[in-house]
């Protein structure tokens, strides 16, 4: 999923990609956040997966 | 259309004094690792009265299966360990409104899953350890 950005910032983060593939920006984007911030976050993504799933008469995410 | 609920699921559960533990991914969240998932872990405290607290607030507010995926109420994780066992390795998180929980910590939360050894489990790990390297540089959370 794409980074939070701190209200008033337009732009995700830049990514900073480690050896393993993590990209460190992401993690910084949300360790910025307080932990409710974060459970609001993935609650919005996952929303937004929910509403494209329902648009194409999938079911529920298992 | 169906809503992802975790915060007010939290938040009910706390309100009504349940005392539980959130673990699995949802944990690892609270901690800051940019992950998603679709369930809500808790370990519960096994005793009567709390079973009946936990109870109360599942069947009034229909929360233990939703086209989410399931609010999984947990006895035990990680090889048996229930409540007591795993509460020590907590930290409480503040939410809105001064309520807190208690969140599996997140060095904890990668012993599981390495433990575990489940594909789905190991596959999360680089950035749970990630996370865990990244917040050890940081003040503790604001939250």
């Amino acid at each position: 999923m794409s980074g939070p950005s701190p209200a008033g910032e337009s732009r995700p983060p830049e990514p900073d990609v480690d050896a393993n593939g993590v990209d460190r920006a992401q993690i910084r984007a949300m360790l910025a956040l307080t932990p409710e911030e974060r459970l609001r976050h993935v609650e919005e993504f996952v929303e937004a997966a929910l509403e494209i799933r329902e648009l194409n008469g999938t079911g529920p995410i298992r | 259309m169906a809503r992802a609920r975790f915060a007010e699921i939290l938040r009910l559960l706390a309100t009504e004094e349940v005392e539980f533990l959130v673990v699995g991914m949802t944990a690892g969240i609270l901690h800051g690792a940019p992950v998603t998932t679709v369930d809500l872990d808790v370990v519960h405290r096994r005793t009567p009265d709390n079973v009946a607290r936990l109870l109360r607030v599942l069947s009034g507010h229909q929360i233990l299966t939703t086209s989410l995926g399931d609010r999984d109420c947990l006895g035990s994780i990680d090889q048996g360990r229930g409540y007591e066992e795993l509460v020590a390795q907590t930290e409480e998180m503040r939410l809105a409104g001064g309520l807190a929980v208690r969140v599996l910590g997140l060095a904890a939360l990668i012993d599981a899953k390495e433990r575990s050894g489940r594909p789905k489990d190991l596959a999360a790990l680089p950035v749970l350890r990630a996370t865990l390297e990244e917040k050890s540089r940081r003040p503790p959370d604001r939250g």
